[in-house]
């Protein structure tokens, strides 16, 4: 896909939450560049800064938590038509705890997160649609946390296709099974035993 | 996408590391979509001519993958090596063990006896080991720019003193992925 389609859906998904005027949404296109990545590959690695804006125009990827100790988990899957990137060190800088990688080959629209700072200030509209943004991404933290906390594996498994029954066409399960809390071989059962 | 020959190759560096990603790429794919989500018994099931089932074909290229990718994983370690051409040559028993692997060239061979996998697997932990490795290769493809791909050699897994190219193993290793790939894909016609 080239720059200018890519443009047109980040315009089309900025337009379900709020319509810019033409020149404010040239202002803020001009700040984005395309960029490819194949699968598989650290777009932020974790005790690294923010420093850019995504949106995901295709390709699944994932923010994750990884320690010493090898413990994993995956916290958010993206995938188009969204934001991406570690969102609170973008926004509240400093070191990110999380990884952001690709686990599809990806294409992403990026802007220098310091210029969409500035923009915000000048353009209301940005910041209407950033807070928008930040504060959807918090609701569905909120709604996962409510989901892991009480939810059964079953539970959990039904609502993730619910919500993205693509993923199984596009990832390996370790992957969701990581991000449901599950091991994997019970995800495979999962799999098999409900159709949906 | 570098041309078919029946001589060496001579390709980019660049070239061929992209192609074999291509190749890579395109297993993990198929593998995903169309084995991923596959009930036990069907990706038990031996083939209808009573041929290995898609879980052996798989656990066949896993049993490859754990003797490769460590020796793959040493060989990019090696700082003896740096990459002093931006051209890669097959060497003629790499050329040879790849061109036999390509699937589609009409011969049928018997697996060495190491690599027979057995009927009893667990379907689902194949694939995913399948794909973990898939996963780790391509990080591998990524890092061999920094390495001689001609200068470093790697034995073959069924004898030590064979040695291949490392640009060889690893098209060596897309080719017989492709080729086993195929033969598991027949299991779902």
């Amino acid at each position: 896909m080239d720059l200018p389609s890519a443009l047109q859906t980040f315009r089309s998904f900025t337009d379900q939450v709020k319509i810019f005027s033409d020149d404010d949404w040239h202002r803020l296109a001009s700040q984005f560049a395309l960029y490819p990545a194949g699968r598989k590959v650290t777009i932020t690695p974790a005790g690294e800064a923010e420093r850019y804006l995504y949106f995901v125009v295709e390709g699944v990827q994932r923010v994750f938590y990884f320690d010493d100790e090898n413990r994993e988990a995956t916290l958010v899957f993206t995938y188009a038509p969204s934001f991406g990137g570690v969102i609170d060190s973008m926004v509240l800088g400093g070191p990110s705890k999380y990884s952001y990688e690709t686990l599809t080959p990806s294409l992403f629209l990026r802007a220098p997160y310091r210029q969409i700072e500035m923009l915000r200030k000048e353009m209301p509209a940005l910041d209407e649609m950033m807070q928008t943004g930040v504060m959807s991404a918090l609701s569905g933290i909120l709604e996962r946390l409510a989901e892991i906390q009480c939810f059964t594996s079953e539970e959990k498994f039904r609502s993730l296709m619910g919500r993205s029954p693509h993923l199984l066409n596009l990832v390996p399960h370790k992957y969701l099974a990581n991000y449901l809390g599950i091991d994997p071989t019970n995800f495979s059962k999962l799999v098999n035993r409900i159709r949906f | 996408m570098p041309k078919k020959s029946n001589k060496n190759q001579v390709l980019s560096v660049g070239q061929l590391l992209q192609h074999i990603e291509d190749r890579v790429e395109s297993h993990i794919q198929i593998t995903i979509k169309q084995f991923q989500n596959l009930p036990e018994e069907i990706l038990l099931r031996p083939s209808a001519t009573g041929g290995w089932s898609i879980a052996q074909c798989l656990e066949h290229l896993n049993s490859y993958g754990d003797f490769y990718l460590p020796e793959i994983a040493k060989a990019l370690q090696n700082k003896n090596h740096l990459p002093s051409s931006k051209i890669f040559r097959s060497g003629w028993f790499g050329a040879y063990f790849i061109k036999m692997m390509e699937p589609g060239n009409g011969k049928k061979m018997k697996a060495f006896k190491a690599h027979i996998p057995p009927p009893d697997l667990s379907g689902a932990h194949v694939v995913a080991r399948f794909l973990a490795q898939q996963e780790e290769m391509l990080g591998y493809l990524r890092k061999a720019p920094t390495v001689d791909l001609e200068k470093v050699r790697i034995p073959i897994s069924i004898s030590k003193l064979i040695k291949l190219k490392l640009g060889d193993v690893f098209q060596f290793c897309a080719a017989h992925d492709a080729r086993h790939i195929a033969q598991a894909q027949r299991n779902l016609i």
